[in-house]
């Protein structure tokens, strides 16, 4: 279960893309984030994994207050180190594109996490990758680079690499944007497949209708605020803030 | 004469190989400094590539040539050329280096992050192999130009090839005999390194150090 509570972020150049966030996703649950561009959909994700510091607010997993703690005088501090990269490895994300490390196979890319996060024996974490890998369609490309595979074969072995962590939630930022239409597929049926093993989720998507399929509720973001949450059936088709249906007006 | 020169050639590459050992390491140490967030050691990194860079290679070898002594540290020509070509190319490999950190993709750094990497395999794993890739071409550059640099040391009596040339021309007069087999050693010395760079690069790209598609 993770809980946001007034998340707010500005970036050093004054703008404020996040402006009070609640937000609360429940084990098992999948919600998608929609949004005009520059909404803030991407720096909210970025903000639940601290790969972006933010300026007020908390953000909490499965209870426990994640990246700062608070100090004197109502002030906070960020966590130390070791005890932010604890935090990470329960979560996984993965990003439009560039994900894969480059000089590595598909199978040394999703080892890399666990056999150094979780100090486990060489043998069992290998196993474990491959399992991922079959799980998601990549059995018989264990051992090809990144540039050897496609798009979409290369988005399916970062969301392996993800779950290798073991993690309690999934932070997917419009993972199949940079794909071609016809590679688009194969990575949603891996998604669909997550949502049927109850994985928490978080997912931004310009897919509307693979939103309203998958998610249990869409959170529609405007200028750095919720201002509209629901399930898809009562947010798609009966919006009422006006932004939200100028906003689904325009899309396919 | 071509077995005075030929003796010569294999001075300078010996010369070069240890100045570019000896420049990677300092390079390679020099580097992390340049990411520091402690302000006076981004400084003193910023300084020394500055002065280092800023210096012609003569006036740094008579420096060190001369210097040396005055410090009561007097080894002979030998180990001071291999020092002034130490320091020398340490500033442009430590650059070099920094050029390739700053290469990697942001996303990759954040995949890193979001594993929980402990630094030192972050390190191991994603950073130094990222940044070596990238760094590889310029690399090679900066070996080739101290293959060439090394002739000044000429001038701190160091014996190699561009001296070995300039004994013959002395004895025999044959000026464009003599420094045309110089040249022509050079030359096959360069396209040595370059041709041993392509092969690494061309291992590495086996390894997946192709960059990506988009
Ligand atoms: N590092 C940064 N510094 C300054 N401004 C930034 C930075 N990153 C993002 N922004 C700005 O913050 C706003 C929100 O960006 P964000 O990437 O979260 O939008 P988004 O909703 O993900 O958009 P898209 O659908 O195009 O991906 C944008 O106006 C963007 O220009
Ligand atoms: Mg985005």
């Amino acid at each position: 279960m993770i809980t946001i509570q007034g998340l707010r972020k500005c970036f050093p150049n004054g703008l404020e893309v996040l402006r009070g966030i609640d937000l609360a996703i429940g084990d098992g649950e999948v919600v998608s984030l929609i949004g005009r561009s520059g909404s803030g959909k991407t720096t909210l994700l970025r903000c639940i994994n601290f790969l972006e510091e933010y300026d007020a607010g908390e953000i909490r997993l499965d209870g426990t207050p994640l990246w700062y703690r608070a100090a004197t005088g109502g002030a906070r501090t960020r966590m130390p180190e070791p005890a932010i990269r604890a935090l990470r490895q329960q979560m996984g994300i993965v990003f439009q594109q560039f994900n894969l490390f480059p000089h590595m196979t598909a199978l040394e890319n999703v080892c890399l996490g666990p056999s150094f996060a979780h100090k486990r024996p060489e043998a069992e974490v290998k196993a474990l990758a491959q399992q991922l890998l079959e799980r998601v369609g990549l059995g018989g490309k264990m051992r090809s680079y990144p540039y050897q595979l496609s798009g979409g074969e290369q988005q399916r072995v970062a969301i392996a690499r993800a779950l290798a962590m073991r993690p309690k939630v999934l932070l997917l930022d419009e993972i199949t944007s940079a794909l071609d239409p016809e590679l688009v597929g194969e990575v949603l049926e891996v998604i669909r497949s997550l949502v049927l093993e109850r994985m928490m989720m978080v997912i931004v998507t310009h897919e509307l209708r693979f939103a309203r399929e998958i998610s249990h509720r869409i959170a529609y973001l405007s200028r750095g605020q919720i201002t509209e949450i629901g399930p898809p059936g009562e947010l798609l088709d009966n919006p009422q803030d006006s932004t939200l249906k100028e906003f689904l007006r325009r899309m396919p | 004469m071509l077995r005075l020169l030929l003796q010569g050639a294999f001075y300078t590459l010996v010369l070069a190989v240890a100045g570019i050992a000896g420049g990677t390491t300092l390079g390679l140490l020099l580097t992390p400094l340049g990411f520091l967030r402690a302000r006076p050691l981004r400084a003193f990194y910023h300084v020394f590539i500055f002065f280092t860079r800023g210096t012609p290679l003569l006036v740094l070898a008579l420096l060190i040539f001369y210097g040396l002594p005055a410090m009561n540290f007097s080894q002979g020509p030998y180990v001071a050329g291999t020092i002034v070509l130490t320091i020398y190319s340490s500033a442009f490999f430590a650059e070099v280096f920094r050029g390739g950190v700053l290469a990697i993709q942001r996303t990759h750094l954040e995949s890193g992050r979001s594993l929980g990497l402990a630094p030192l395999a972050f390190l191991r794993r994603i950073i130094a192999p990222l940044a070596l890739r990238y760094a590889l071409p310029p690399y090679v550059n900066v070996c080739v130009m101290m293959v060439k640099a090394s002739s000044i040391l000429s001038i701190i009596s160091v014996w190699e090839l561009t001296l070995a040339a300039r004994e013959i021309i002395e004895r025999t007069l044959l000026v464009f005999t003599a420094l045309g087999i110089a040249a022509g050693l050079y030359f096959i010395m360069c396209f040595g390194v370059d041709r041993l760079g392509r092969r690494v690069e061309r291992h590495l790209m086996r390894r997946g150090f192709v960059g990506e598609r988009v």
